[in-house]
């Protein structure tokens, strides 16, 4: 079956500076000294496919690229070398928890978000009232963001996402978000979609996540794939990793 | 959506018409607080800067029969020039969340934070056209086809200007400063509070490099004087328009593809 999402031999290297430039003034000042910087490879040559229909868990310590390695997927940061190749429109829920406007109310922010993410105000419309249940927020729909705590916007933010999913969806640490009952219906939702046909890719450091929602896994190590295989594999790869047992 | 199939706009086009006016709202909204009064408000700056020039200059230029008309048409638009460079600078960075969250353009959040100054120089618009009628100079219809060709020339300068420096700016921190430092002389280049005829002839051409000071020449010739511009004038604002746009569209499609991580 032809791959609905491939990531060929995918680089990225950050450019540090040790020496801070960020300014007009400073690079008038430093015109001609060398600008010392370090580079910090984040991700090196990696490959992989995902067929159709297929749940692919991705774990990793922190460091590890796996953040990157999603925002490359999602059209949000650039290769250094290789490429992504998508065979369908992709959703990407990524830090969700961050970045609202607080000056305006939830409904404006949900209009704000979805645009983003690809929807019609035809299919915001339809499906506010939805988005706000499901986030248990139509109470405080005309609360401006700022008052509400992380907990409450990151809700919103995902009863969002969850209404905007394409084909392929990304998810980065999605079951960590909002009280027990917000997970529950998270987790109902995401394995709604999973069993719908939808194509996902899950970062988590959760374990249960892998094993319980993924076909397939894949273990990052200082930017490359270091295991591969099915969930609990992977899991106890990842916990060798963790443990300081390297070779695992 | 892919990559395959967003084409040149980076877009899915049935979300583009949502996107800009959900920006252009709610970018409304935060800026005067949802009242007509916050809008008012925001234009009284510019009332008061003519008000405050007109009583000392009037004085100062007593021999120039049109110096009122001329001095609002200048200021006025001088004032759309700053504001929308001003936001259109800081549109990625204010707007970056936007930008760590999906695929999406860059380009958007900078022509949708023109928005606003769009809205008020057209509210200038009428009232300066209502304030040459109001002194027996009732502009004629070519006259006021004209000025909107022209301002339609601003904006796209405006535009070119900040797709270019609102890349930049995430790069070099203080060009927002610079840019002010640059207004601030270039508020002065311009003839807006002094006719251009006290400047040497040979100085005009340089004068004429600055783009607001077109802009403001021509609308003063149409709309005051009642004269057209030479057709070479016209080309050459057109030419020098779509060079500042082009060179903005460039310098913006290279950066802008990495503007996330410099966030």
């Amino acid at each position: 079956m032809t791959p609905i999402l491939e990531v060929d031999a995918v680089s990225k290297t950050f450019r540090i500076p040790t020496v801070h430039r960020d300014t007009v003034r400073a690079h008038v000042l430093d015109l001609f000294r060398p600008r010392p910087s370090r580079p910090l490879r984040v991700l090196d040559g990696v490959s992989f496919a995902v067929r159709p229909g297929e749940t692919l868990g991705i774990m990793g310590r922190n460091g590890s690229g796996k953040s990157t390695l999603l925002k490359i997927i999602a059209g949000i940061y650039r290769p250094d070398a290789g490429a992504v190749r998508l065979r369908a429109p992709l959703t990407s829920i990524l830090e969700l928890g961050l970045g609202w406007n607080p000056e305006l109310d939830a409904i404006d922010n949900v209009y704000l978000l979805g645009s983003i993410m690809g929807l019609t105000l035809a299919e915001i419309r339809h499906a506010l009232d939805s988005i706000l249940d499901f986030a248990e927020l139509r109470d405080f729909a005309r609360l401006k963001l700022q008052h509400y705590s992380r907990g409450m916007a990151s809700r919103l933010a995902y009863a969002v996402a969850f209404h905007a999913v394409r084909d392929i969806l990304l998810l980065d640490e999605i079951f960590a978000v909002g009280d027990a009952g917000f997970r529950a219906r998270c987790e109902a939702r995401y394995q709604a979609l999973a069993a719908s046909g939808h194509t996902v890719l899950v970062v988590s450091h959760d374990t249960r996540t892998i094993t319980t929602f993924c076909h397939r896994a894949l273990l990052l190590e200082g930017g490359r794939i270091v295991a591969e295989g099915d969930g609990e594999t992977v899991c106890k790869a990842y916990l060798a990793l963790v443990d300081g047992k390297p070779g695992a | 959506m892919s990559a395959q199939t967003l084409g040149w706009l980076g877009i899915d086009r049935a979300a583009l018409p949502g996107a800009l006016w959900t920006l252009v709202r709610t970018d409304f909204k935060t800026r005067y607080r949802p009242t007509i009064g916050g809008f008012v408000w925001a234009l009284l700056k510019p009332l008061a800067m003519f008000v405050v020039l007109l009583a000392v200059f009037s004085l100062v230029f007593r021999s120039e029969p049109q110096y009122r008309l001329n001095l609002i048409i200048g200021l006025f638009l001088w004032d759309f020039f700053v504001e929308a460079t001003k936001v259109g600078l800081v549109s990625i960075q204010d707007k970056g969340f936007v930008l760590s969250k999906a695929r999406f353009p860059a380009w958007i959040l900078v022509v949708t934070s023109a928005a606003n100054a769009v809205l008020t120089l057209l509210v200038f618009c009428v009232i300066i056209v209502a304030f040459l009628a109001a002194s027996g100079r009732p502009p004629s219809p070519l006259a006021v086809g004209l000025f909107a060709l022209y301002l339609l020339h601003f904006l796209v300068i405006t535009l070119g200007f900040s797709l270019a420096a609102s890349v930049l700016f995430l790069r070099y921190r203080d060009l927002n400063q610079v840019w002010e430092v640059v207004t601030q002389a270039g508020f002065f280049v311009a003839p807006i509070i002094y006719p251009l005829s006290v400047l040497p002839e040979r100085v005009h051409a340089f004068v004429y490099l600055w783009p607001p000071t077109p802009i403001i020449q021509f609308s003063r010739r149409v709309l005051v004087d009642g004269v057209v511009p030479t057709a070479r004038a016209h080309a050459l604002l057109t030419l020098g328009t779509l060079a500042i746009l082009g060179a903005g569209a460039l310098i913006h499609r290279r950066a802008a593809p990495r503007a996330a991580e410099y966030l």
